[in-house]
């Protein structure tokens, strides 16, 4: 069965790159454009993988974060922190919330992301 | 004038400098984080085309998509290395030495290039000590200092190449190397490796947007902390830096959070 994966990503044109990428590299893609979306999509699925932005309106990306490693069914799930934020500031953050990895987005193409994802869950 | 109004008055506008670069620090950020979401909207969208993700291109398709992508690739580095100069200038500002734990900070170092790395193929080993107590220096500087390390060694190796990081206690100085089996860097550019502004022929060649500020800032950071950095390296291959920070700051290393003293405040 196809793995699935959760983008939180505001940007949708962004959001929509990224979903059309994957989900051509045969994943199952759910999308969110906020902390809400993504809390109601999480309800609906467990994602094998979350995809996370970290500036968002409302609720932050440290914030989903936060909520997505207490939540008992994911306390496990690979969280790729997808932002163009750099500093180390909010690399240490992202890693004490238990981020198991920070790419910039700018620094990336998406079939490197996606390949990095399928080591994570292969 | 008399000079304790003087004193006052410098007083006053350092602290309105340190305000105004603030602001200028800030301003750079943001608008980085917003010049970075388009340039990652180009640089997906270029690359999926390239791949053929799209459908099939003429070759006079690929090669201007190609080109395209590259001059992006250019903007890119560019908005990254303002972002480097930026924090680069805020560095020499202050300095706060506390006990940490170099270990620790050098696995959240490597943690921060694990992206980089795998994208690369470059293996990076660290070497730590049986035991090392903490020991006084500035957290934040002195990760700057493993990130600029860790970064040319990565930028100027070769994909399969690995990057060895080693940590030993010599009693009295802590001593840090970062070795690569890089392009190296020439005799004859050796001397000026930590000048502001330098870049050698060859890594100019490999990367040709740099700063040429990494290793002035690694220096003076390590500097301040009595601390120092030397170089071994052939233009046949492979370099290792060499750190030796001292445990406790010497007469030349201030203590506490203290301003930037024998300059102004700002630069």
């Amino acid at each position: 069965m196809a793995k699935k994966i959760l983008i939180v990503e505001d940007d949708t044109f962004l959001q929509s790159l990224a979903a059309n990428k994957l989900q051509k590299e045969g994943f199952e893609v759910m999308a969110a454009g906020n902390s809400d979306e993504a809390t109601k999509a999480m309800e609906e699925s467990t994602p094998d993988l979350i995809l996370l932005d970290l500036v968002l309106p409302g609720t932050d990306g440290f914030g989903i974060l936060q909520k997505v490693r207490q939540n008992l069914k994911m306390t496990k799930t690979p969280v790729i922190v997808f932002s163009n934020l750099a500093e180390d500031k909010d690399i240490a953050r992202a890693k004490e919330l238990g981020a198991n990895e920070y790419m910039v987005k700018s620094n990336f193409t998406l079939d490197e992301l996606a390949a990095r994802i399928k080591e994570l869950i292969a | 004038m008399p000079d304790d109004d003087k004193i006052k008055k410098c007083e006053i506008e350092n602290e309105e400098l340190k305000k105004l670069n603030n602001v200028k620090s800030d301003l750079i950020s943001i608008s980085a984080h917003q010049l970075r979401t388009s340039l990652s909207a180009v640089k997906w969208i270029l690359k999926m085309f390239i791949d053929r993700d799209f459908g099939d291109m003429t070759t006079e398709q690929e090669n201007f998509a190609n080109r395209a992508f590259d001059s992006n690739e250019r903007m890119i580095k560019m908005v990254n290395e303002m972002l480097s100069i930026n924090h680069a200038e805020d560095m020499t500002l202050s300095y706060d030495f506390e006990k940490h734990d170099l270990v620790k900070l050098i696995e959240s170092v490597l943690f921060d290039f694990t992206g980089e790395s795998y994208k690369r193929g470059i293996e990076i080993i660290f070497l730590k000590p049986e035991s090392l107590a903490p020991f006084m220096f500035d957290e934040e500087k002195i990760r700057v200092v493993l990130q600029n390390l860790i970064e040319n060694s990565i930028k100027y190796s070769n994909t399969g190449d690995k990057v060895f990081v080693t940590v030993s206690d010599k009693d009295d100085v802590v001593n840090i190397s970062v070795r690569d089996t890089g392009i190296g860097i020439a005799a004859g550019d050796q001397p000026r490796i930590f000048e502001k502004f330098f870049r050698a022929d060859n890594a100019q060649k490999k990367d040709p947007v740099g700063s040429g500020l990494g290793l002035f800032t690694t220096k003076s950071i390590v500097e301040k902390h009595g601390g120092k950095i030397w170089l071994e390296s052939t233009d046949k291959g492979g370099t290792t830096f060499f750190v030796d920070l001292p445990k406790k700051p010497s007469a030349t290393s201030h203590t506490g959070k203290s301003p930037l003293t024998g300059g102004p405040g700002v630069l």
